[in-house]
Formats: C-alpha cells, structure tokens, sequence
C-alpha cells in the first residue's frame, strides 16, 4: 500500500488542477466531470476494496480542499462509491470492457447520492442543477472510465515484475 | 497452509484500513468544521494553488488561441482590449441610466454621490473552480498576503461577482452569487423597491425574493446592490429581470434575474479591500441573553 499512496498523490494532483482550472474552460458536453474519483474507481477495480479506498480518500481530501464543502465529506462520498462497485467487481465475472463502464456509472450515482445525503446532514442545502447535469455526467463518465483503467492496467503490468520459469 | 488463518489476518487489515481511512475522514470533516486546522489546510493548498495558477494561464491563453484568430497575436490582444472596453461601457451605461432613475433622490444627497466611489480594488485572477457539483465557487490568485480577508466583496467590471469566503496567504475562495447560500440585499434601478437575491435552482439565474406587490417590476429592470445588511456596499450592479412572478394570494412577488457577470468565463474580478462589512451578529441574540 506504500508506493499506492506515492502514486496516488501524483496522480490525483494533476487530475485535480485539470478538473478545476482546464476542464471549467473546456467542458465535455457541458459538464466538468470527477477525475479524481474515476481514477479512484479504476484503481478500485484493478487494485481491490483497500487500495480503492485509499485512492478514494486522497482523492476526496484533495477535492474538499478546492471547494466549499467540509474537508473529508467528498472523502467519505468517495470511498463509500468505490468501495460497493470494487465489490460488486469482485463478485462479477472478469470483463475489461463492458464492466468498467457500468460500474463507474453505479459509483457515479453512489457517491452523488452519498455526497448530497451528508451535505443534507450537515444543513447545506443543495442545487437542483447536478440534478439535470446528472444523465450528461453519467454518459461522460461511462466514456472516460475506460481510458483511466486501461492506463491503470498498463501501469500495474509495467511495474510489476514478470514471473521467471525456470 | 493456513488459507483460513491468512484469510482471517486479510479480513483484520481490511476491516482496519477501512476504520482508519472513515475515522481519519470523520475526524478532518469535525476539525474542518471548527475551523481546527486551517492553517494545515492552507499548508496544502497553497503550492497546489501556485500550479493551478500556471496550469490556469496557459489554459486561458489557449482558449482564447481557440475562440479568436489563430494566427494574429495582435489581434487577440486588441479583442482582449476591446472586450474590456465594451465591458466598461456598458457598465457606465448602466451607470447612467440608474442616474436618470436616481434623480430625484440624488438631488438631496448631490454633493455625496459619486459616479465612481473612492473604493479600493485589488485586481485577482480567476485560476480554479469549485471540484463539488453543489457549491458555485472560484479560487483567485491573491490572499492575504496581499490584503485580502474574509468577508470582501468581489465584482468584475460587468458586476458584483460574490464574497471571500476562504482565505489563506496566496490564494482565496470567493463564493459567487449563483451559489445556493449566497444571498444579497438588492433592489431595483427604476422603482427603487428592495429584496433579497438567492442564487441556486436552474441554471445560472437568481431570485429575486421579497418585493412588495406595490412595487412595478417590469422585464429588463436593473438590479443593484442595497447596501443594507453591511455586506456589500450599495449601487453595484448585479443584473437585470428577466421575469416576473406575481401572484394575488402572495404577500410578496419574485422576480428571475440574469446576472450581469458571465461567472462560466470570468479571468479576473476585483476585490474590494476598504470596505468594512457591518457586523450584525448583536442582532442575532435574542433579547435578554
């Protein structure tokens, strides 16, 4: 879980400046999606329910930093999204395709539910407009999941050694 | 061979991992809350800011590459100038026409009013936006290093943009006024009748709420700030009724409001630094306590 953390610091650092000061300017069909918690999910997948969990707390933390929300409520909304999807993964039968980009959709959906439930708990009051973004969000996310866990893949087979038959 | 064993001990780490990271988020969530640790916080964000800030500039310029001529430098910046101009112009026209309107009442305070009042402005570029769906916020490249605190207001030259809510030594956080918790004292160019603007709901509009039923409010109307509460001060410009909502059995009509600021494509906002926000807190108390 050590060099997870070292990747995982990076990587949500610079998904973090392009969602907030690249994306903003160049929306994808109008909506800026969640990088951060994307990449949280592939790692998620690919890793298993801890180092998902880990991804989705550095992930969460960094992403209340940069906003009004109270820091470790996106961690929360995060690690509760990636957590249920990377067990549904493992539950499911192994599909690089197909599985991916309906289990992003699922943690979409969770994390929003989760998310707007604990600003609700805790007396902020919520926009209807994620609401009416949400079918284009689902549709950008479904899209990006795959790029972020077929990089994830290619990144995990590089770094690992290769088994030697003797 | 202890499958059952090593299973148990994974179990333990996972259950522990998970504890931990919850924990370690309930606890951050509570001092954030309390306002324990901003100082670490700021300790985070404030090099993060710095690359946001680069990364901002570039992307900024390569947008504007991509919306005007590609090749002619020159003629990106004559747009830049030109845009600025037009901005100017129309705020001096809104200027004067909320004169005309004012005459009357300007007559008795001549000598008081001002066109142009003696407040001072720190120019701040805009370098990142609010990661949450539920919050309308930007981060600006100047903090209290440079003067700015919580509580300023912020308008561009279009309008009133929001209020710093957030502020650490190099960058702060300004809460727009499309945000579901910002409210502003308002009231109207022509009739001069007073409300409270919202921000939230579809869109990019605001609510122009509480307006008595006397009060005419036709389409097209300017909005402006109040001054009353202490937040802001008076006569800045924030947009224009777009539509009116009016009912008999209501003891208060409402009106939508297009914002005068394009808040999806603001660069840069000015920060008022000299004005001091009332502080109404003494009337939050209940008599007696």
């Amino acid at each position: 879980m050590g060099l997870s953390l070292y990747l995982a610091l990076p990587v949500m650092v610079i998904l973090l400046i392009i969602q907030t000061s690249v994306l903003p300017r160049f929306p994808l069909w109008g909506v800026v999606p969640q990088l951060m918690l994307l990449a949280a999910v592939a790692w998620g997948l690919l890793e298993g329910l801890e180092e998902g969990a880990l991804w989705g707390f550095v992930a969460g933390i960094l992403s209340d930093l940069f906003s009004i929300t109270p820091v470790g409520l996106s961690a929360l909304a995060f690690m509760s999204a990636v957590i249920v999807v990377a067990l549904l993964y493992r539950t499911l039968p192994i599909n690089r395709f197909v599985l991916p980009v309906i289990l992003s959709l699922v943690a979409t959906l969770i994390w929003l539910f989760v998310y707007l439930l604990l600003l609700r708990l805790m007396g902020f009051s919520s926009s209807w407009q994620q609401i009416s973004d949400l079918p284009r969000l689902l549709l950008v996310h479904g899209g990006l999941v795959l790029p972020f866990y077929w990089f994830f893949y290619g990144l995990l087979k590089a770094l690992r050694p290769r088994p030697i038959e003797v | 061979m202890n499958l059952g064993g090593n299973n148990d001990s994974t179990q333990r780490i996972r259950w522990i991992t998970f504890g931990l990271l919850f924990g370690l988020a309930l606890l951050l969530l509570v001092m954030d809350l309390t306002r324990g640790v901003e100082g670490a916080f700021a300790f985070i964000r404030n090099p993060i800011a710095a690359l946001m800030d680069w990364t901002a500039g570039r992307t900024d310029a390569y947008a504007d590459a991509l919306a005007g001529p590609r090749d002619l430098q020159l003629a990106g910046v004559q747009i830049e100038q030109l845009r600025q101009e037009n901005d100017m112009l129309r705020r001096e026209l809104e200027a004067l026409r909320e004169v005309q309107a004012e005459n009357q009442i300007l007559r008795e305070y001549f000598d008081y009013v001002s066109l142009n009042p003696t407040l001072d402005r720190v120019l701040a570029s805009v370098i990142a936006r609010d990661t949450s769906p539920s919050f309308r916020s930007l981060i600006i490249d100047k903090g209290i290093l440079d003067g700015v605190v919580v509580g300023m207001p912020v308008e561009s030259t279009r309008g009133l943009v929001g209020i710093i809510y957030r502020s650490s030594s190099r960058s702060s956080q300004v809460l727009l006024l499309t945000d579901n918790t910002s409210s502003v004292a308002a009231r109207l160019g022509e009739s001069r009748a007073t409300g409270v603007l919202q921000g939230g709901g579809l869109g990019s509009t605001l609510l122009m709420d509480w307006i008595t039923l006397e009060a005419p409010v036709t389409i097209g109307d300017l909005v402006l700030t109040s001054g009353l509460g202490g937040k802001y001060p008076a006569d800045i410009p924030i947009g224009r009724i777009i539509d009116v909502q009016r009912s008999e059995a209501a003891l208060f009509q409402q009106a939508i409001v297009q914002p005068a600021v394009d808040f999806n494509n603001l660069e840069a906002v000015f920060v008022i630094t000299n004005f001091d926000p009332v502080d109404t807190t003494i009337f939050d108390e209940l008599p007696g306590q």
